[in-house]
């Protein structure tokens, strides 16, 4: 299978992991893409639902496999339920819909995605071809993630569109994190995940108050409280 | 011996420009300039069917003589050459006519001559010298043939100082670079650079990039192609048709010759920059070539964009030789030779066409021509034929040199480095945006300027041109076809190139090129692994006659079955008949594209709303004014020319009219070179 | 009779097919639709009784029109069917010994620009309008069209329509990558623009705004209008069908036997018409983009286009 042999995957096992990794890919793009609000919770499941198969694909190799399960049916729990709920949360209590004027027009966003995807790819080779496991060679992937969610974070005014982007970045460095070491921190993930699931509650309640302040959140317009 | 009949109808021509009456003038000086190129065509085709010749006369030059040698590359580009210029030629003759005056000068006509036969000398050069002296001979005759009609057009004289800064600028850098190199060789010909050894990798390096400097410049690649668009624009069709067609390849052919051939291909980074080069220069010259109103300019933009495409292909080639991918190696190198082939015959064609336009209405102003389908339809079908080979479509002769470009970008290989795995799509996606847009600037072209009704009185009052030019016009054409029929017969001509370019390369640790995988049957271009195996298979003639023959079907299937076919008004929303004025225009046609394209364009808008006398909310009149102004050139050229004339006004503080202290500066400069000898 | 003949007789019975089936799948599309909608609509024939109407009454020129009026419908229906007799459909044999898939796009394009040119020779602001939008997306779906053969061409190591299919039967599990997933999604949205279906155009408007196809064919009538509706039709089918081929080669014919090739003309009929009917139930739920918010779209599948290139170099 591979060139140093360590385990021998089967061919399923490679696709369904291959998979998931073009739908992460796929959802990163795809937040980028959309300027509605309310499309970025569901591309948000699907990307944690597609990290959740990877984590539950990656603990099958693992050698504590129960304990690894559990844990990667934990963060698929977190990253697919618990989290777009909240940010549903968020939405309803912050009614702006779309992204209206995003720092860079979605064309360019596109190709500056897929630029990113290129330098991901072009930086990961040398691991990769130390590496020539089947889940090595998906770490790009993951760094790519990272990149697109900066990106997404750079460029975009709502405050809930940083929450995604956030999220995206915390997906990538999950996706980086399980495929370049086959998957042994899950618990550390977890950890950070809740983490994050705390500072969603802490943005939620400061949007929230934001709003009942200053009406929609535009980051821009924030800018005046700091005068 | 065909050279020999070259060099004698050169000078045939150059004596008759100055002692045959005016009527005659210009029928003799082009027939002569045509089988001129003929001669220098037919030795091109023997040098490239593999004969060597050399000779040197040691007494034309003081210190070094000429040197002269033919091998498959100086073929090649001598067939080009030699091709267009008798298809120049040949238009020269209905296209200056008998007036005497213009183009059809004394002047202009003795120098017409000389200028073909310096391009036709510059590939035959062996050794430093001689290149250097044919370069500049062709530069300044070129410059002077720009400047024919300074008194008819306001823009000529702009034009000619951009170009001659341009040019000179890549003088400079090729005789810095051609002389440090033979400094460091030992020798000024050709064979004592190639002998040459263990040179420095930062002295090639560097002298590549001066090399680059002076022959991209001279292609027209961006950033040093702002004499392009004016030159060509500016100057009499058929210079600009020789320009555009035949000179420009000549920085394409310095480029070959020194890049792989004196300096041994050199290291990776070469290749990328003239990749980089390549693949900007396409985009950037396509993308103001859509939106560009005049019709030269359009074209000139256009060579841009071709140039850009072969040196994409001739920096793959070098990158691929260098990884050790021969097979796609091969492929990227003769699809530069051939798309160089098949521009100089589209851009003949197109050129020699719009100057067919331009002599019968006086414009070059696509918004204000059309209508010339009814009043001229042989130019009008000849252009299309031209445009429909540069938009690269099948089955045009631009779509196999594409088509064989885009086959060597979609195999780098499995275990190809990263960065060609990363530059291979980039360069797939810079050529497909390259092909999508030029395909909207040709329907542009055609589509606004030849079809319709006509959007001005010059344009309705055309005449179809004299004989002599639709000939010359079918020459281009008939060659457009042969290279899209049979373009597998260049194939043997492109593989000696290969070899004889390898064969200094395989000294020293340089790009691997091998003969192109592309098979020499007849009709079938086919792309075949080392193996045996064929990978891709195109039929350029089949797909020709199949679209033709079922067009034909259909049509008279449909006509025969069907009513006859009845005249009427074109639908007018019930307004009344409808005014050239209604149409879209070439600038219509070119908006949605601008618009995508607004951030790299960055036009200048201005809209002047005139409000009624009576009330503020009443609009008398709108008036809108655009135009594209050339991006790099005001970012990158203006600021050098402001810092440059701000250094002048500081300098006239160094020369106030004293003679004393002009013999001053003097000795101190022969003090300064003295001082800096005796300390070496 | 030889082998040779025999691909012939299949290439050419295959652009019979093709053109016999376009106008039922654009019926099929137009009655799925209308059953979303809840109207009646009409019935899967009516394209063909539409066509046979036209075809009878007489043709129309414009004064001003020259020759690339009257002749770019044969040219864009022969265009039409040269690939729809090369590209495989129902079979993966051809007589062009390999229909390269460059050049199919090539073709493609070759049409649209005659209708582009026919447009703009009728001299009307429409026409102009049309051909300028149609030429703009045609432009920007190239990129994409060619980066998916680009990465559905790494797979196999060939261009080649023929070689790519026939890869896809006999290897089914290297068709479901997650790099020809995303060359799917990208050459999905490309063809939904080179087809002028919605999001990319509508179809069925003629309001000045938004037209775009129907902008060029607007002085077209009679007979001309009948080809140029076929054609249209045709290209439809073609597109929906090497999206089909390419991504679910099952049933293709790879040999040359009568069941083989009967199987495959089922199946591709079969194939066709889900997506067709995919297609309108997806317009049903979904409206026409502005024009300048078309780039965005296209820049996307451009990306994605890019993504699949990289997940093939990257992931196999």
């Amino acid at each position: 299978m591979n060139a140093t042999g360590v385990i021998a995957h089967s061919t399923a096992y490679d696709q369904a992991l291959n998979l998931a990794c073009g739908l992460l890919l796929l959802t990163a793009v795809g937040a980028l893409w959309r300027r509605q609000v309310s499309a970025l919770i569901p591309t948000l499941v699907v990307q944690g639902l597609a990290l959740t198969v990877v984590a539950v694909l990656l603990a099958g190799e693992h050698e504590n496999g129960r304990e690894a399960m559990a844990v990667a049916i934990g963060l698929g729990i977190l990253k697919a339920i618990v989290i777009p709920l909240l940010l549903l949360r968020v939405h309803r209590l912050v009614p702006d819909a779309r992204e209206t004027r995003p720092l860079a027009n979605v064309a360019s966003s596109m190709l500056a995605a897929a630029g990113l995807c290129l330098l991901a790819y072009a930086a990961t080779r040398p691991l990769v071809e130390a590496a020539g496991t089947t889940t090595a060679r998906a770490t790009p992937v993951g760094l790519a993630l990272v990149l697109i969610g900066f990106f997404l974070a750079a460029t975009r005014r709502r405050s809930i569109s940083q929450i995604v982007a956030l999220l995206v970045i915390d997906n990538g460095i999950a996706a980086t994190a399980f495929l370049a070491t086959d998957g042994v921190p899950l618990i550390v993930e977890l950890g950070v995940s809740a983490d994050l699931v705390l500072a969603v509650l802490v943005l939620q309640v400061l949007s929230a108050r934001l709003v009942e302040t200053f009406g929609p959140t535009d980051l821009d317009d924030l800018r005046e409280l700091h005068d | 011996m065909a050279l020999a009949v070259a060099a004698g109808a050169t000078v045939v021509g150059a004596m008759a420009s100055i002692l045959v009456p005016r009527q005659a003038r210009a029928a003799v000086v082009g027939l002569s300039t045509a089988v001129a190129g003929g001669a220098g065509a037919v030795a091109g085709a023997v040098a490239a069917g593999g004969s060597h010749w050399q000779r040197s006369i040691p007494d034309i030059l003081p210190l070094a003589g000429i040197d002269l040698a033919v091998d498959p590359l100086s073929g090649w580009f001598l067939v080009l050459v030699g091709a267009v210029t008798t298809i120049a030629g040949s238009y020269t003759i209905g296209y200056v006519g008998r007036t005497g005056a213009g183009p059809g000068s004394r002047g202009a006509l003795f120098l017409l001559p000389l200028f073909t036969a310096s391009m036709m000398v510059v590939p035959i050069a062996a050794s430093v010298p001689a290149l250097l002296a044919a370069w500049e001979l062709m530069a300044v005759t070129s410059l002077l043939l720009v400047l024919t009609e300074h008194r008819h057009h306001d823009g000529v004289r702009a034009a000619a100082i951009w170009y001659a800064a341009l040019t000179q600028l890549g003088f400079v850098a090729l005789l810095v670079g051609t002389a440090w190199l033979s400094a460091a060789a030992g020798g000024t010909s050709f064979a004592a650079i190639r002998s040459a050894t263990g040179l420095n990798p930062a002295l090639t390096g560097t002298v590549f990039l001066l090399c680059v400097v002076g022959f991209a410049g001279k292609a027209g690649a961006v950033p040093l192609h702002p004499w392009l668009p004016r030159a060509h624009a500016e100057s009499p069709s058929h210079v600009s048709a020789l320009m555009s067609a035949a000179m420009v390849k000549l920085g394409i052919y310095g480029i070959l010759r020194f890049g792989f051939d004196l300096l041994g291909g050199g290291s990776a980074w070469w290749w990328l920059v003239i990749a980089v080069i390549g693949g900007v220069s396409a985009l950037y010259g396509i993308t103001q070539a859509a939106v560009a109103r005049d019709i030269k300019q359009m074209l000139a933009f256009s060579t841009s964009e071709n140039v850009g495409l072969i040196l994409l292909g001739i920096g793959f080639a070098g990158l691929y030789g260098l990884a050790g991918n021969r097979l796609a190696a091969g492929l990227a190198l003769s699809a530069a030779l051939l798309h160089a082939a098949n521009h100089a015959a589209f851009k003949a064609l197109l050129f020699t066409g719009a100057g067919s336009v331009v002599r019968a209405t006086g414009t070059r102003d696509l918004d204000l021509l059309g209508g010339l389908v009814r009043t001229m339809p042989a130019t009008t079908i000849l252009f299309g034929a031209g445009a429909l080979a540069a938009a690269a479509l099948p089955p045009g002769n631009g779509f196999v040199s594409e088509w064989l470009l885009l086959q060597s970008l979609l195999h780098p290989g499995a275990n190809a480095g990263t960065m060609l795995t990363v530059a291979a799509p980039l360069a797939v996606a810079v050529v497909a945006l390259t092909a999508g847009i030029g395909v909207a600037a040709f329907v542009k072209a055609v589509g606004t300027g030849f079809l319709a009704r006509p959007r001005s009185g010059s344009a309705a009052a055309a005449k179809e041109s004299p004989a002599s030019m639709v000939v010359a016009m079918s020459l281009a054409a008939v060659a457009c076809a042969v290279l899209a029929i049979v373009p597998t017969q260049t194939m043997p001509a492109i593989a000696r190139i290969a070899v004889a370019l390898n064969s200094h390369a395989q000294r020293l640790p340089g790009p691997e090129l091998v003969a192109a995988p592309v098979s020499g049957e007849l009709l079938t271009v086919r792309v075949t692994q080392a193996a045996g195996g064929s990978i891709a298979t195109i039929w350029p003639l089949w797909i020709a006659v199949a679209i033709v023959a079922v067009t034909l079907i259909i049509a008279t299937t449909a006509r025969s079955l069907g009513r006859p076919r009845r005249r009427t008004n074109a639908w007018s929303c019930g307004e009344g008949p409808l005014t050239p004025r209604m149409e879209y225009t070439a600038t219509s046609f070119a908006e949605p594209l601008q618009r995508v394209f607004d951030d790299v364009l960055a036009p200048e808008r201005s809209i002047d709303v005139t409000h009624a006398d009576e009330s503020e909310y009443h609009v008398a009149a709108v008036r809108f004014r655009q135009r594209i102004p050339d991006r790099i050139e005001n970012r990158v050229y203006r600021p050098i020319l402001a810092l440059v004339a701000a250094l002048g006004d500081r300098a006239r503080v160094l020369a106030n009219g004293s003679v004393h202290r002009y013999l001053g500066y003097m000795l101190v400069a022969l003090l300064v070179v003295l001082v800096a000898g005796v300390v070496r | 009779m030889s082998a040779t003949v025999w691909v012939w007789v299949v290439a050419v019975g295959q652009a019979v097919l093709l053109a016999i089936l376009a106008p039922y799948l654009l019926g099929i599309t137009r009655a799925v639709r209308a059953r979303l909608e809840g109207r009646g609509g009409g019935r899967v024939g009516q394209p063909w009784r539409d066509l046979r109407k036209l075809a009878r009454k007489q043709p129309t020129s414009p004064e001003d029109a020259s020759f690339v009026f009257t002749a770019t419908p044969p040219v864009l229906l022969a265009t039409s069917l040269v690939v729809a007799a090369a590209a495989p459909f129902v079979a993966t044999l051809s007589p062009f010994a390999g229909a390269d898939l460059i050049v199919v796009v090539g073709l493609l394009l070759l049409g649209t620009v005659a209708l582009a040119l026919a447009g703009l020779d009728t001299g009307t602001a429409f026409g102009g309008m049309g051909a300028s939008r149609e030429m703009i997306i045609a432009a920007l779906v190239e990129p994409t069209l060619l980066l998916s053969v680009f990465a559905l061409s790494v797979r196999v190591g060939s261009t080649d329509l023929s070689t790519i299919v026939a890869a896809g039967v006999r290897d089914p599990s290297r068709v479901f990558t997650p790099g020809s997933a995303l060359a799917a999604a990208a050459l999905a949205i490309a063809t939904l623009a080179e087809s002028s279906r919605i999001p990319v155009d509508n179809p069925t408007t003629h309001l000045e705004l938004t037209m775009v196809h129907e902008a060029m064919v607007l002085e077209y009538s009679g007979r001309d209008l009948a080809l140029v509706e076929w054609a249209s039709a045709l290209r439809l089918t073609i597109l929906l069908g090497l999206l089909a081929n390419l991504f679910a080669p099952f049933g293709i014919a790879t040999e040359l036997t009568g069941g083989a090739i009967a199987i495959g003309a089922v199946a591709f009929v079969a194939k066709v018409g889900v997506l067709g009917a995919l297609l309108a139930a997806g317009e049903v739920f979904a409206a026409k983009l502005r024009l300048f918010r078309v780039p965005e779209l296209l820049a996307g599948s451009f990306a994605l286009a890019l993504l699949a290139v990289l997940a093939s170099a990257v992931l196999g």
